[in-house]
């Protein structure tokens, strides 16, 4: 038997841990699947089928040297990459990801798989994402060059933007839901209707659930609304000015950053970890298989599609998402008053 | 105890605003304190202000002013351009009304706690319902402010259009 | 829990600082910072109240506290940005030409 708190303690751990595996998978699975689009091999020298190869871009990370340019400002500079994996970790303590469970006994009381149970957690998460524009913000202006600050300014204006359309989405699915909390939004998706349709908010919420994705891949600043980093046009955008670790932590913040992402999207749209099949205690394979398809449906996109021009981009934001997400929330609120859901 | 952690934070934070000559730093210093003050919202039981205080302020009001602190890319302040002369009968009702001020804060501080009960915490409404009451006595007592306060962001967004724009 | 006078010394504090920052500094863009901040002060002090009495109103009160700064802040970085066109300056004490 193991009290609660080192139990408690051991599940930060552990979800620190697969987070950054899950980054690591991640830079694996885009450039495969990059490849398999493109008609490539992709990697395939480091390990079985090119496994390890994550692994060793970050040893060779480790090793890079590490530049600051001339006149940028030192402490800023060396703050903005830690502040942008610390929201990018932070946003997702408060997502559950399984149900209750007590691992087969080996707990003395039932523990929810989740770090943090906050009772007004939607809104925790979207306060956390909300503070990672400053790290990209920071780094732009502080490196002192005129890419990445243009990088900044872009994904500013972008992120302010697309917050409006992604917070509307969000309170649309919290009114269907009626709670604030993803553990209950999630125990309200199991079973089905009519017996084949799985509750879940998105056969509710359609126009929510696209509208959320689209503005999650502009807030994760993703192709084909990658403007802070527009390889074309800007250098690297925010991090031209970065290498060695520093760089290294941006790149994990915005790959955990979209596993928060999908994860936040499985829980309040997909039914999270309820599923057919599996006992309740395996519900958690669902949550990562339904998490890991969402993920691809992310890289499929960015090798697909090309990348918007700015002015489009800022006129799809106001002019079409921010006005569909409102029609959306109107709608939603009618239908929950009309039907008493 | 928390309390005095956030509170020394917030001036602590809120000096280094005023203190310092770079706009940049300005910005990050309110950022800081407007943190100090959410953890203050959480221990007066008003979690949903807290969270509002980040989401609103931290991560949109305060996003407006570094937005504009790197277009303008104004530098430091310059301090010796135009010289601002004070009469000397100005600064002496200035400082007697500080120390006024600091007298008066002393009492209260000194005759704190004496006659100060803080209703219980058990009627009130916690987490999520406490959400819940603030929306229904937003929208049944407050409605008419709630839409008075809709056109004053209209006012205030037609007139940033105006003056911002170069041409319209 | 601290008395009801402790947070609102510390709403003092933050309001006086706020004043002084208005006063004391050459440049508009950290004069609007100190407004926040006295905003800020007003607002603890709203919530601490509501608290102390039990009531729900202090809390809705910041919200319009809230939307009032925003209001103020989009207002007035337009403003600061239409001067610094001007004179390409932040020092509010190089705008005196209405001043005789």
């Amino acid at each position: 038997m193991i009290p609660t708190f080192i139990a408690q303690i051991v599940l930060l751990l552990f979800v620190f841990h697969m987070l950054l595996i899950a980054a690591a998978a991640m830079v694996y699975a885009e450039r495969k699947v990059a490849a398999m689009i493109q008609q490539r091999l992709g990697p395939y020298l480091v390990g079985p089928r090119g496994l390890m190869q994550p692994f060793a871009d970050v040893i060779k990370l480790m090793f890079k040297e590490q530049l600051r340019p001339l006149g940028a400002d030192r402490f800023l500079f060396m703050l903005a990459p830690v502040l942008s994996a610390v929201t990018a970790f932070a946003a997702f303590a408060v997502v559950p990801f399984g149900a209750e469970t007590t691992l087969f006994g080996l707990l003395e009381e039932p523990m929810r798989l989740q770090v943090a149970d906050i009772n007004v957690g939607v809104l925790v998460i979207f306060a956390i994402a909300s503070m990672g524009v400053y790290g990209i913000v920071l780094a732009g202006w502080s490196s002192n060059s005129k890419y990445s600050l243009l990088g900044a300014l872009r994904s500013s204006s972008q992120m302010i933007s697309y917050e409006l359309s992604y917070g509307l989405a969000l309170a649309s699915v919290l009114l269907v839901g009626g709670s604030l909390s993803l553990t209950e939004i999630v125990d309200q998706q199991a079973g089905t209707w009519w017996g084949f349709l799985p509750r879940w908010l998105v056969v509710l919420q359609p126009l929510g659930f696209l509208i959320y994705m689209i503005a999650g891949i502009a807030e994760t600043n993703r192709a084909p609304f990658d403007f802070p980093e527009a390889e074309q046009e800007l250098v690297a955008g925010y991090h031209t000015e970065y290498s060695s670790m520093s760089f290294a932590m941006f790149f994990l913040a915005e790959y955990i950053n979209m596993v928060t992402v999908s994860a936040v999207a499985v829980n309040l749209f997909l039914g999270g970890w309820h599923g057919p099949f599996l006992p309740e205690a395996f519900g958690w394979i669902w949550f990562l298989i339904k998490v890991s398809v969402l993920l691809f449906v992310y890289i499929w996109i960015r090798w697909t599609l090309p990348r918007y021009r700015y002015d489009q981009l800022m006129a799809f934001g106001w002019k079409v998402l921010l006005p569909l997400s409102v029609l959306n929330l109107i709608v939603t609120a009618a239908g929950v008053i009309y039907f008493a859901v | 105890m928390l309390f005095y952690l956030f509170g020394a934070a917030a001036v602590a934070a809120s000096l280094m605003v005023i203190g310092q000559r770079n706009p940049m730093y300005s910005v990050l210093f309110l950022i800081a304190s407007f943190a100090a003050l959410a953890g203050l919202y959480v221990l007066l039981d008003a979690p949903f202000v807290a969270v509002i205080q980040i989401i609103i302020y931290a991560g949109a009001i305060m996003v407006l002013f570094l937005f504009v602190v790197m277009l303008l890319n104004a530098p430091q302040e310059d301090i010796s351009r135009v010289r601002v002369m004070v009469a000397p009968s100005t600064r002496r009702i200035g400082a007697l009304l500080v120390v006024v001020l600091l007298a008066e804060l002393a009492w209260a501080l000194a005759t704190a706690g004496e006659r100060e009960v803080w209703v219980s915490a058990e009627g009130l409404p916690e987490g999520e319902s406490s959400v819940r009451a603030l929306g229904l006595t937003l929208f049944r007592d407050y409605a008419f402010a709630f839409e008075v306060t809709s056109v004053l962001i209209l006012v205030a967004m037609l007139g940033a259009v105006v003056l911002a724009k170069r041409e319209l | 829990m601290p008395p009801l006078t402790h947070y609102l010394a510390l709403s003092a504090m933050l309001f006086a600082i706020g004043t002084m920052g208005v006063f004391l500094r050459r440049n508009v863009i950290t004069i609007l910072l100190s407004i926040e901040i006295m905003l800020n002060a007003v607002n603890l002090s709203f919530v601490a109240f509501g608290r102390y009495l039990g009531t729900i109103d202090g809390q809705i009160i910041v919200f319009f506290v809230i939307t009032v700064a925003a209001a103020e802040a989009a207002v007035g970085l337009a403003l600061v940005i239409a001067l610094f066109r001007h004179r390409e300056t932040l020092n509010p004490d190089a705008f005196t030409s209405l001043r005789w």
